[in-house]
């Protein structure tokens, strides 16, 4: 068979084409995942082998504004969700009034961060403090990117509003979401 | 207005989360107490995966590999931290 016979059979992602959304976006979203879950991975053996470090970090962290940021982003992902809705329906300008809705959440989770940075910072804790805040400072600023990142893509599909933009957009909004739905406990409350 | 999936997902998502927040408090215990914060943190990343990323309908080779993605990371969280709390 031919490139030209296979490329008429279907866009050539295969099984991918069954996911909603740009298949190169969850390309995108599988490596993030697996990049993510080795950084954890090396968190939770790093924090296995310097038990008192970690707890003595952990215990200076305000557990409180992180739950309250979890809120925001399951907030951010409900409102991403029902654009998705939306833009299925055909209905453009819902579907971009929820898009600005999970953008300003997504704005007010970067502040609440950049708060909680700030406060830690001042505490004297920063990226050379200890291989906890190290960890901590990589991982939930390599996320804070990422959020960073989602609303510039959610702005960028909010334009069209059309249906397969926005479901590609909302995938990788709701990788962030479930990206912070592990780093949270494991990061903030695990002992 | 009735709540549809999405609503109710949310509405979870925000009680799972809340519950989060209070166990370190709630639950002494640190083995039974991660236990339940992960176990949370499952339960959440479930109904993301299933009603958010919109991967119900998805053929259950992605459903499942992103909820396996899921349970290993939480369950070597989970693993690491007993065998510390143990020796």
């Amino acid at each position: 068979m031919s490139a030209t016979d296979f490329e008429q059979q279907g866009t050539g992602w295969g099984i991918l084409e069954d996911l909603p959304g740009d298949p190169m976006m969850w390309v995108l979203i599988f490596s993030e995942l697996a990049a993510f879950g080795l950084f954890l991975g090396a968190f939770v053996i790093a924090r296995a082998l310097h038990p008192a470090v970690f707890a003595a970090g952990q215990a200076t962290l305000d557990a409180h504004l992180a739950g309250l940021n979890t809120i925001v982003l399951v907030t951010s992902g409900w409102t991403a969700a029902r654009a998705t809705a939306a833009a299925r329906a055909s209905a453009r300008g819902c579907a971009r009034g929820w898009l600005f809705g999970a953008m300003a959440l997504g704005a007010l989770f970067i502040a609440i961060k950049l708060l909680e940075y700030a406060g830690e910072i001042a505490s004297g804790n920063g990226l050379e403090t200890s291989p906890f805040f190290t960890l901590y400072f990589l991982l939930t600023g390599f996320h804070l990117l990422h959020v960073g990142l989602g609303i510039v893509i959610l702005a960028v599909v909010s334009r069209g509003a059309r249906p397969a933009s926005v479901e590609t957009g909302t995938a990788f909004w709701h990788m962030v979401d479930l990206l912070w739905i592990v780093i949270f406990p494991i990061l903030y409350l695990v002992r | 207005m009735i709540p549809d999936r999405l609503d109710i997902t949310w509405l979870v998502l925000i009680g799972l989360a809340l519950a989060t927040v209070l166990v370190p408090s709630i639950v002494t215990r640190p083995l039974l107490g991660n236990a339940l914060l992960l176990a949370f943190a499952a339960l959440k990343g479930r109904r993301i995966v299933l009603d958010f990323l919109d991967l119900r309908a998805a053929p259950a080779l992605w459903r499942g590999l992103v909820s396996a993605w899921l349970v290993i990371v939480l369950l070597f969280a989970w693993s690491a931290s007993a065998v510390v709390a143990l020796i």
